[in-house]
């Protein structure tokens, strides 16, 4: 089936408001950059980096920056999700042996959403979404609508990309040959990402420095760090402000940015 | 704390389209659903010899008699399984394409549907600022990688790789419908279209936009199925069970709806007739389990209560019906009856519960939003669905089931609530004008 991607407009907002960057952290595996991480182990997890490394970077945010987690959202993107458990399972029944229940378990992002919950208290609203636009201007547009809500106070935003095999990189090359997107150049194991936990400007008054964050059509602060930016694919953007903001202290690649952010 | 919702937009339900294994329309559902007929049949779109069932709620071979009530086309389903059963084009056949040719017919339905109800009709398709959400999973991502074993297998005619794609299936929509607007796929399993409608509602309701059309589907395939029965999820019984001692676990179904969701503002200024009014919404996660729900629904509970709050009734008094998630495994069933109780300390026992899934099956990412519609039917036609297939009662599972027969009643009020994996809520409060 042919596909046109548009980049329909987008709706204005009516009161663009500043949210503030809490926390910002990011992780990467078998990426060759400077700053990859051996795999995390979580129990109950396999095979795939898809949650090990989603739960990373948001323990490292709810952990630099602890908060009520009755008033913690969280909003995962990643365009198309954990690829290589989609893969592995659909590769056993293809192939006629027995489904692994674990990679039922982990099929979606609900479980390793529901992991953190459970690690950190978070019984706020918790989703997961799929967008071909830019996954880091809807999620600061979803955590400036969830932070109208007066039950809650942050919003923990964060984005996967992985690498995989030949049907995962045909895919983005289709996507490419539609659309012009640049096509992810990880290896098949890698992956990347990257959280920021986010509140409003006059909520939370133990912010460590105001971060505005325009929502709406504007240009959002980022600093790049990368020099292989085709690495990040669909979450760059989310990735490069993380990176510019990040809290977590076991990298040397803090920018101004984040010095301002500890101020 | 409470919020003033009153003070911001009312949000309303201005169209909606719906297709399960009973039919296309609201006249299927009230000849299954609120007959309490259930649709559960032996699949023949794939082989269930490796699986401990072969049931599920699919619509027939021939769906003959499909009763869209204007006359639209009721035969994407058919068309879309006829592909699925195709061995030239394999899974890959019910791909995104498959599924967009059933959401878009589905969706179209919304226009002819608005006259149906007496409304006025309308552009909605014209109106600036339109929203596109859906509410969907991995589904189709795993069929195409599943068709697919060896990038050097022959690939199916037409079958692009990249429908696979979660949000390919919202462009699709949009792009069908002619909507602009952003588009959003929702991934989050079973509470996927609901927190579709639910995002939509925050953004009406905030006068951020106009309009957003909110969608979901799931159709019964292998992957899927083998998946829950590898679990042990699937009922050994061929029926679901809700809330009866009997209950054996759940079985998937074929579903998809659309509705329109858009400020009350909007509708009148375009002359659209309401059929329902959203009032309240919630959302909220367990902290519980990875896979299991809570054992005492607390955060069923939390999204109930916060739904009430927003509906300026907390204690729930003005409830007449409440459309569970009900799947009928010993887990959520045990723990959703304790939820709704703390939710509703002082009228949960007056307040009559069922659940569809008892006749539709479990509709997975599409459950929110078939069931939402279900619920505005329920409004709308003055009957409360029953919980068919309901044996003997159990002693967790104590509220009042509508047990196998519909009850006539003027409902004023209902709400839907649907649970998630990783221990994900969501509750919808809907009125009727």
């Amino acid at each position: 089936m042919t596909t046109t991607h548009t980049t329909a407009p987008r709706s204005p907002l009516t009161s663009p408001t500043a949210l503030t960057v809490l926390a910002a952290a990011t992780a990467s595996h078998g990426t060759g950059r400077d700053d990859d991480i051996a795999l995390p182990k979580l129990p109950g997890f396999v095979e795939s980096a898809f949650s090990p490394l989603a739960y990373e970077v948001a323990a490292r945010c709810l952990t630099a920056h602890p908060g009520d987690g009755d008033r913690t959202a969280v909003a995962l993107a990643s365009l198309t999700g954990d690829t290589t458990t989609a893969d592995l399972a659909s590769s056993r029944m293809v192939s006629g042996r027995v489904h692994n229940p674990l990679l039922f378990m982990q099929a979606t992002a609900n479980s390793v959403l529901g992991h953190m919950s459970r690690e950190f208290g978070i019984t706020g609203q918790m989703f997961s979404l799929s967008t071909l636009a830019d996954p880091l201007t809807e999620l600061l547009a979803m955590a400036d609508v969830l932070l109208d809500d007066p039950e809650l106070d942050r919003v923990l935003v964060l984005g996967v990309e992985l690498g995989g095999g030949e049907r995962v990189a045909a895919v983005h090359r289709e996507l490419a040959a539609d659309s012009g997107r640049p096509v992810p150049s990880l290896p098949a194991k890698a992956g990347l990402a990257a959280a920021i936990l986010l509140g409003r400007a006059d909520h939370d008054t133990s912010a460590p420095a105001t971060v505005a964050v325009a929502v709406a059509g504007a240009q959002v602060p980022i600093n790049s760090t990368s020099g292989a930016a085709d690495q990040l694919g669909s979450i760059r953007s989310l990735f490069e402000l993380a990176a510019a903001h990040r809290t977590d202290t076991d990298t040397d690649t803090d920018t101004e940015s984040h010095t301002h952010a500890h101020q | 704390m409470t919020r003033e919702v009153r003070e911001a937009r009312a949000v309303t339900v201005t169209g909606y389209g719906v297709q399960t294994a009973f039919g296309v329309g609201p006249e299927a559902l009230r000849r299954g659903v609120f007959a309490g007929v259930p649709a559960f049949r032996p699949t023949t779109r794939f082989d269930t010899g490796p699986y401990r069932t072969a049931v599920a709620a699919v619509a027939p071979a021939d769906p003959a008699g499909s009763d869209s009530p204007d006359g639209v086309d009721g035969w994407a389903l058919r068309d879309a399984l006829q592909r699925c059963g195709d061995a030239a084009l394999g899974m890959a056949g019910l791909g995104a394409d498959g599924q967009a040719a059933v959401l878009l017919g589905v969706a179209g339905d919304h226009r002819s549907v608005t006259r149906y109800w007496g409304g006025a009709g309308g552009s909605v398709e014209a109106s600036p600022g339109e929203l596109s959400y859906i509410g969907r999973g991995s589904d189709v991502a795993r069929r195409a990688h599943a068709a697919e074993p060896q990038m050097s297998q022959p690939r199916a005619p037409g079958a692009h790789l990249a429908d696979a794609v979660p949000a390919q299936l919202a462009e699709l929509l949009g792009d069908g419908l002619g909507l602009v607007g952003t588009r959003l796929a929702f991934t989050n399993a079973c509470v996927a279209s609901a927190a579709a409608i639910i995002h939509a509602c925050r953004l009406i309701s905030s006068g951020r936009i106009d309009v957003a059309v909110c969608a979901g589907g799931y159709l019964v395939e292998e992957e899927t199925f083998g998946k829950f029965d590898s679990g042990r999820a699937l009922a050994r019984d061929g029926m679901v069970r809700p809330f009866s001692a009997e209950r054996s676990g759940l079985l998937l179904g074929d579903g998809v709806a659309a509705v329109v969701l858009e400020s009350a503002e909007h509708a009148r200024r375009r002359g659209a007739r309401p059929l329902a009014s959203v009032v309240g919404w919630g959302a909220a996660t367990d902290a519980h389990h990875i896979a299991q729900p809570h054992p005492e629904g607390a955060g069923l509970a939390r999204a109930v209560q916060q739904a009430m709050r927003l509906a300026g009734d907390p204690d729930g008094a003005s409830l007449d019906y409440i459309n569970a998630h009900g799947t009928g495994t010993k887990y959520n069933d045990g723990a959703e009856t304790r939820g709704l109780r703390a939710a509703f300390p002082k009228f949960a026992e007056s307040i009559p519960v069922s659940s569809t899934k008892s006749t539709t099956g479990h509709l997975l990412e599409a459950a929110g939003v078939v069931e939402f519609v279900i619920t505005m039917l329920a409004l709308l036609n003055g009957v409360l669905p029953p919980t068919a297939g309901f044996g003997s009662p159990d002693p967790e599972c104590d509220l009042d089931y509508v047990p196998n027969e519909p009850r006539p009643t003027e409902p004023l009020r209902a709400l839907t609530v649907n649970a998630a994996f990783g221990g994900a809520n969501t509750a919808l409060v809907l009125e009727r004008p």
